[in-house]
């Protein structure tokens, strides 16, 4: 190489500390022009810090960072963008009660104080149809639009701002495969213009898919880059946790298909979003809802947990009818449900809370427990090996995956008969994906039931006994055994057969 | 019981009784007499009306709602006690207070009803409702002061003492002390805080969170009510608009005492002093024979630069 040009981006020496903790520990860090640079590591590797210390939200304890050679001083978002730097960030960062187009000219180049040109916004609206949002009104509220739909438009904002290098932390996480694909277009078009892309995802697939060169983290420390292809997943997982892929899943025990029937569920509608759903599930079975994002499972599960007004159809509990009026009905000892829900931070916790706070919060309204025993909860989390400083502290000084751990525990602690997950592992990191997958097995072995909806198609294959892929409201697919592959899965979520054609009317 | 006080009792909750001390303080230095027992001893007592709606107000602010119907609550409350008692009728006089009490929870109930299951935003409807029961105040009298008398009962509440200290202080201290039990005992306390921070995720968790807002609601506008009648008691007359000047004091003292203007975060120990502090204030600064315009010139300025110290120190802390 005898390229003179400085690196667009390096980092010398750079630590990080919170108090005692030290996110990141003398970090050096390249990153090209032209090139999508994966990071890897489980939640608390660092990746997070590293990606804030260069969008310029926090400022590093020590080391250097130059941009083009340059030294420079990252002191706020603002500056990091005048030097080209832009993140999207795993945290949501839209305005809710703003339309789209107003999230769109926040922060947008050449927008002063938030004038810009029609443009502008042709281009935003012509970057959000080119990764599948064209159905996405620039009027409409963003509290309005659905999860995915929120983080396509994050992407369109950060692309608007012409960024030299684009941070996207888990920028895909929510969105279904054939949006990630054109997203990836997208970004691939970006790098070849001379863009420099940060990427962070858990899964690997899409990192096969679109990256260059990768880095993995491990506690707070970089522990090798290589380009793509130098090393096979299983070494990559052992570079970051030290653990195999085969471990990754726990082993399916045989499934008994005689077992008794703990939720079964009739015909349920709602307007025109749930379509003459059935669903049976039996004891120590786990079930999967796939299927492409807002294709109804959403709706169903959260019809089953009774967020729904006005459903139709029957729905019975261990053999009895049962009205299901909403979630203080649902946890009760009667009917034993408990919905973990897609969002953790908004819906599965009180951020400002305390762990012990949030973990009690639903034991609360038993009369048949004592919220206030903590022996409900030390089974669980030690089980997950939930890693905190301190019950007393604010559950938002957790990391992701730690967060979606007190929602397990503050729900286990029910003993619930029929677990519904929205999406658990959305954003989180192997290991804490392993100890979730690990009591979710035995939660069935136990004899719960869960049905879990996931985005992640190695889950609804590798964990489930049996997976229901939704099309448009209706069940299309359900697979079970040998049938259960990510061919059949992704036919069904498309609504085609396998070999082309359309399955269903 | 150490546990409940120390829960109740944050760094933040304790600023305005430090600012109450530095007012009696510098005071002092212009008169004398304010460090006298006796003008001590009034100031708790005139606090304690503002302190009993403040009360309220922290449990709807705590919620993440707000309360803007205290004034006309608190006049209607008023004028229906001295109405009960002007009759003569020796049963309706004794029923007087908890009639008025009982208005209190009813349009407490009313306020819960709008925001919990109409979902129309607390600042609206609550204006709304105040709007109208000054409305209703008016048809009632004809817009002339309204006929009436307090009860012994009622002056007592407001001017009596015990031991040396106002009877009215020891109410207010008494309903704040149950409702700290309240807030930090019970799932109720811990549900409204809940909600505060985050409703959706509380209803999630199975809560029944529109009952949580009713009852919420229901004790706001008992406060009201319970402030209304002594400040009757008080004056031994119900007048007009007797509530007006007390709708934003009772805001400011909430907010002074720490607790979090969007919910969630803060207590009554700190309404307390923050009741104490606007009372001492607000005091001080009439004897001091300022031109009203500068009076209400100062009192902002105080205000602001106390909730910009509490700000800076939050700030700082983080």
């Amino acid at each position: 190489m005898t390229n003179l040009k400085p690196p667009l981006l390096e980092m010398q020496g750079i630590s990080m500390h919170f108090g005692a903790t030290k996110a990141l520990d003398k970090v050096d860090f390249v990153c090209k022009a032209g090139e999508v640079h994966a990071i890897l590591g489980e939640n608390g590797a660092g990746k997070s810090t590293l990606m804030k210390l260069i969008a310029g939200v926090l400022q590093p304890t020590d080391g250097m960072i130059r941009v083009d050679g340059e030294k420079v001083s990252l002191s706020s978002p603002k500056a990091a963008l005048r030097h080209g730097l832009v993140c999207m960030f795993q945290e949501l960062s839209l305005v809710p009660d703003l339309t789209v187009r107003e999230n769109l000219l926040l922060g947008a180049r050449d927008a002063g104080l938030g004038w810009l040109q029609g443009k502008g916004l042709d281009a935003a609206q012509q970057t959000l149809a080119r990764i599948g949002g064209e159905d996405i009104a620039q009027g409409a509220r963003v509290a309005d639009l659905t999860l995915p739909q929120r983080q396509q438009v994050e992407i369109a904002k950060a692309i608007m701002k012409k960024p030299r290098l684009l941070i996207l932390d888990e920028a895909t996480s929510a969105l279904s495969a054939s949006v990630v694909e054109k997203v990836f277009d997208l970004i691939r078009e970006e790098r070849d213009n001379g863009t420099a892309v940060l990427f962070i995802s858990h899964r690997f697939h899409e990192i096969e898919a679109l990256a260059d060169r990768i880095s993995v983290f491990r506690n707070g420390r970089r522990v090798e880059t290589f380009a793509k292809g130098a090393h096979d997943y299983g070494a990559i997982i052992d570079m970051m946790v030290g653990q195999k892929i085969e471990e990754l899943f726990p082993p399916k025990p045989p499934s008994d298909p005689e077992a008794e029937i703990v939720l079964h569920v009739e015909g349920l509608n709602w307007e025109d979003r749930v379509k003459s759903v059935n669903l049976t599930v039996r004891r120590g079975q786990i079930i999967g809802l796939g299927g492409l994002d807002g294709q109804g499972q959403g709706a169903f599960m959260m019809g089953l947990f009774g967020l729904l007004r006005k459903t139709q159809g029957t729905t019975a509990l261990a053999g009895a009818p049962a009205a299901i009026t909403g979630p203080k009905a649902a946890k009760q000892s009667e009917l034993g449900l408990a919905y973990i829900p897609e969002d953790r931070k908004t819906e599965g916790l009180i951020l400002d809370q305390s762990i012990e706070e949030n973990l009690e919060l639903a034991a609360l309204g038993r009369k048949d427990l004592d919220a206030g025993d903590p022996s409900l909860y030390a089974g669980s989390l030690e089980q997950l090996a939930l890693k905190h400083g301190g019950l007393n502290l604010p559950v938002s000084s957790l990391s992701g995956g730690n967060q979606q751990k007190v929602v397990l525990a503050k729900w286990l602690a029910l003993n619930p008969r029929c677990l519904l997950l929205a999406d658990p592992t959305r954003g989180i990191d192997v290991k804490t994906k392993t100890q979730i997958y690990n009591i979710l097995r035995k939660l069935a072995d136990q004899g719960a039931s869960v049905i879990l909806l996931s985005t992640d198609y190695e889950e609804l294959i590798q964990l489930c006994d049996e997976t229901h892929v939704f099309f448009d409201g209706q069940i299309v697919a359900s697979l079970s055994g040998d049938d259960l592959t990510p061919q059949n899965i992704i036919a069904a979520a498309l609504n085609v057969s396998p070999s082309g054609g359309t399955a269903h009317a | 019981m150490i546990r409940t006080v120390s829960r109740a009792v944050t760094l933040d909750s304790l600023m305005p009784y430090l600012g109450a001390v530095a007012l009696i303080i510098a005071g002092s230095f212009f008169f004398p007499q304010v460090l006298s027992v006796d003008y001590l001893t009034q100031q708790l007592q005139i606090a304690a009306f503002l302190g009993l709606l403040a009360t309220g107000a922290t449990i709807v602010i705590l919620l993440g709602h707000i309360d803007l119907s205290v004034p006309w609550v608190l006049t209607g409350a008023a004028i229906l006690s001295t109405a009960m008692v002007g009759t003569g009728n020796p049963v309706l006089s004794v029923l007087a207070v908890p009639a008025a009490l009982a208005f209190g929870a009813l349009i407490g109930l009313i306020n819960g009803m709008g925001v919990a299951i109409l979902r129309i935003p607390s600042m609206v409807w609550t204006l709304a409702v105040n709007s109208m029961l000054l409305g209703l105040a008016v048809l009632n009298t004809g817009g002339f002061n309204p006929r009436g008398e307090s009860s012994p009962l009622m002056v007592a509440m407001a001017s009596g003492d015990v031991l040396g200290l106002p009877l009215s202080f020891l109410i207010w201290i008494a309903v704040c002390v149950g409702l700290t039990w309240v807030l930090v005992r019970t799932p109720f306390g811990r549900y409204l805080r809940s909600i505060g921070f985050n409703e959706k995720a509380t209803f999630l968790s199975g809560v029944s969170t529109p009952s949580v807002v009713f009852a919420a609601f229901a004790i706001a506008g008992m406060c009201s009510a319970l402030g209304g009648v002594m400040l009757a008691g008080y004056a031994n007359q119900a007048y007009q608009s007797m509530g007006d000047p007390f709708l934003l004091p009772t805001i400011a003292a909430v907010v002074i005492g720490g607790t979090s203007i969007l919910g969630g975060r803060g207590g009554l120990f700190g309404t307390i002093g923050g009741a104490l502090f606007i009372t001492l204030l607000t005091s001080i600064l009439s004897v001091m024979q300022i031109g009203d315009a500068w009076r209400n010139i100062i009192f902002g300025a105080i205000i602001l630069a106390m909730l910009l110290f509490q700000t800076l120190r939050k700030g700082a802390a983080q």
